[in-house]
């Protein structure tokens, strides 16, 4: 038995050709992922037109950041990014915890009723211009409310929230009811902070989509002074859009420190808040 | 399928147990889909024209149903009941659904009988929508009576676990403030999903900004397929978005799934704990930015001036003598596509089989240790199995979203690769917002309400498979 024992020990402290092999393969998987981020990066530092192969500035500026903060049309958009995904986030939160908590009121008259009809939008769905035609008919269309209100409800997220919230146990609720709470004083009281993971890790995913978000800009926004981030970075890049004053600083380091800003905010926040996003993928499709 | 008193397992033929010999009660299948099935036929035909023009040519142009009947109310009555019929089906009081089917029928049949008595001229032929209603209306009420005979022979149980002995009246108060609660989001629901819904009546419609629509039958169905002469044109560019949004999506799915799968087994054989989550964190990395920051990366690390990084790296490597504009060329584009979707989404895909394969109990690895398994033997037998299911799952929430591709094709493509690139969504978003006339919003509708129905069948599918497979479905 304890020569058994003493072979595991030794068999685990062992590094085979295997182990190498594979630990290669995942430096140079890392390589391939951040070398473009990393060029990205260089390159919006670099005060040269920048060359392919150069992975340290060779003139380095700040130029180009300096010039974000300093200029309005640059960090305007910037901020109504921050805007619409504050707000966003807060209506899309509000939303998907008020329906879960209904749906999960098991004697409800009509709860089933009730989760048909937010089901149904999932199997299908009016397309893109008969809801532009009615985003028009509402007024809505260049107004940042065209693009906070539609993704404000997203009914996989709400019934990702459902399955946080059946996992609170019914007892909690009853002693709540017996000592006399509204189901408003529970909702606030018992069951929203029971579920701080369970927010902040829904409260991530709709941020990173309302901070992501171009494809409704992009069909509800015309006016230029309305658009966000992405978008600014979109005309940028492709139609070379670039706020140019003086000869100091290539369009190419601009162009690089724009993709630099545009993803920095989820950038900084993701690594520490690796484990919520992990958490929401596997609730959504491995439990019930 | 098990006997439900000795528990021997019994085959679909078998009427009685073989063992113990008692007769097999199967649970009823539910057939009040079909009476809802045949509402929804009636009121997808009520779209359709009653009479038209015969001749292809004209694009249908007189055609004449429901929508522009000279009295809307003919239309409006048809709709609220077709609803009414659904609602009593689904509230399981499917026995008065007949009255409003059938009432629907005689509807249909005055109205046909108005218009054909106002419109009806030589060159005109019967549409498709008396058909589909009256065959829709028969579908109905034959569904019904089915239900009905079931419905006799059903012993009626109430289930008391969770009614208690209330009253549906009395739960409703007792829940009234949950209704309240509920309200903001069937209000979003409703403006954001249920109202647009409504519009895919321009889908029988010509819709141009600046007039009014009007009601042209089937014509962008019959220009989508190119089923006349005029719309060949049309036809070609509809028939190639449709399949290149197949192909991309189809192979994309595919080679990211194959992708994630390869990774995860070899991160999973990753010993040193600080190694592993260091190269998550860095492979989950790239799912955060917007594919608006993918495109713009790539398009840097692409391009063919001096500052591409892929072509430099091509150049002193001496693999090419010349840069390559990688996303204006028509065969290197779905090449890239799929290359920079790997890039992206490969990582984040890693998430679900990795979950599963950690719930793999390490007795099993150690057993198979003591029987002389070697690395591959493994994995062939214990970590495939275990993986087929969760690689299944994938697979099927994946195709339901088949036809939704847009925003990633729509940052990365540009106009001179539309011929391997163009899909539908793309498609519908250039001929309603950026092209050169006034644009039809009828038309894009049309293109708009195939997708959504291909999408619909799509998930019904999968949801299907799902339930098959794992014993739920997706939705």
């Amino acid at each position: 038995m304890a020569q058994t024992t003493a072979v595991y020990v030794k068999k685990k402290r062992k590094l085979k050709p295997f182990d190498i092999v594979n630990a290669i393969i995942f430096i140079a998987i890392s390589i391939v992922i951040l070398l473009p981020i990393w060029k990205v990066l260089v390159d919006s530092f670099d005060a040269t037109s920048g060359y392919g192969l150069s992975f340290l500035p060779r003139k380095f500026t700040a130029e180009a950041y300096r010039m974000a903060i300093s200029r309005a049309d640059l960090y305007r958009p910037f901020l109504i990014s921050i805007l619409v995904t504050a707000t966003g986030t807060f209506v899309g939160l509000m939303l998907s915890t008020l329906g879960a908590y209904v749906l999960i009121q098991w004697e409800m008259p009509g709860r089933n009723f009730l989760s048909y009809v937010l089901l149904f939008t999932m199997l299908f769905s009016g397309g893109m211009i008969p809801t532009y035609i009615v985003m028009m008919n509402l007024h809505l269309t260049n107004t940042l409310w065209s693009v906070i209100l539609p993704m404000g409800i997203n009914v996989y997220n709400l019934v990702l929230m459902r399955n946080f919230f059946e996992g609170i146990p019914a007892s909690l609720d009853e002693a709540a009811k017996i000592d006399g709470c509204t189901p408003m004083g529970i909702f606030f009281k018992v069951v929203l902070p029971l579920s701080k993971a369970a927010l902040a890790a829904i409260g991530l995913m709709f941020a990173v989509s309302y901070w992501n978000d171009y494809t409704n800009f992009k069909i509800y926004i015309t006016n230029n002074s309305l658009f966000n981030f992405q978008m600014k970075l979109r005309s940028m890049v492709m139609d070379s859009d670039l706020p140019m004053d003086d000869g100091s600083l290539s369009p190419n380091t601009l162009q690089n420190a724009a993709i630099i800003i545009a993803m920095i905010p989820f950038m900084i926040i993701y690594p520490f808040c690796q484990d919520y996003f992990v958490q929401g993928v596997n609730v959504g499709a491995v439990k019930e | 399928m098990q006997c439900k008193y000795c528990g021997t397992q019994i085959t679909k033929k078998d009427t009685r147990c073989p063992q113990c010999g008692r007769a097999i009660v199967r649970p009823e299948k539910n057939i009040r889909p079909i009476a809802i099935a045949g509402v929804v036929i009636a009121f997808v035909g009520s779209a359709f024209p009653m009479i038209m023009n015969s001749n292809a040519d004209l694009k249908f142009q007189p055609a004449f149903g429901f929508m522009n009947y000279e009295s809307p109310w003919m239309w409006y009555s048809f709709l609220l009941l077709c609803v009414l019929s659904v609602v009593l089906c689904a509230v399981k009081l499917e026995k008065f659904s007949i009255a409003p089917t059938a009432i629907l029928g005689v509807l249909c049949g005055i109205t046909y009988n108005n218009v054909c008595l106002r419109h009806g001229a030589p060159g005109m032929v019967m549409g498709l929508a008396p058909i589909l209603i009256y065959a829709g209306c028969a579908i109905g009420v034959i569904g019904v009576f089915l239900d009905v005979l079931k419905f006799k022979k059903k012993e009626i149980s109430t289930d008391y676990r969770y009614t208690g002995h209330k009253t549906v009246w009395q739960r409703i108060y007792i829940y009234r403030w949950f209704y309240l609660m509920f309200l903001p989001v069937l209000v979003f629901v409703i403006i954001f999903n249920y109202l647009p819904m409504t519009g895919l009546r321009y889908a029988f419609m010509d819709f141009k900004s600046g007039s009014e629509p009007s009601y042209v039958g089937i014509k962008h169905f019959v220009d989508m397929f190119g089923l006349s002469e005029i719309s060949k044109l049309s036809s070609k560019q509809f028939m190639r978005a449709f399949g290149n949004t197949l192909t991309l999506s189809v192979i994309k799915l595919a080679m990211n799934t194959f992708a994630a799968v390869l990774i995860s087994l070899l991160l999973h054989e990753m010993k040193n704990i600080y190694f592993k989550k260091s190269v998550q964190t860095i492979i989950y990395l790239p799912h955060f930015m917007s594919w608006v920051v993918v495109a713009s990366i790539f398009k840097m690390a692409l391009s063919a001036n001096d500052s591409g990084l892929v072509n430099s790296l091509l150049m002193s490597l001496g693999v090419i003598d010349k840069r390559i504009d990688f996303l204006t060329s028509n065969n290197l584009w779905r090449g890239v596509y799929y290359v920079v979707n790997l890039w992206k989404d490969t990582g984040w895909g890693t998430i679900l089989f990795l979950a599963t394969l950690s719930g793999i109990s390490p007795e099993l690895y150690e057993a198979a240790d003591i029987d002389g398994a070697n690395r591959f033997n493994k994995m062939r037998y214990i970590t495939m199995p275990a993986l087929a299911n969760t690689i299944i799952t994938v697979f099927i929430l994946n195709l339901a979203k088949v036809m939704n591709l847009f925003e990633s094709v729509f940052v990365m493509y540009n106009p001179s690769v539309y011929d391997t690139s163009d899909v539908i969504q793309t498609y519908i978003y250039r001929q309603s917002f950026a092209s050169s006339g006034t644009p039809n919003y009828g038309y894009t509708t049309a293109v708009g309400l195939f997708k959504s129905l291909i999408g619909c069948i799509l998930v019904l599918i999968c949801n299907k498979a799902s339930k098959k497979v794992r014993g739920r479905g997706i939705v």
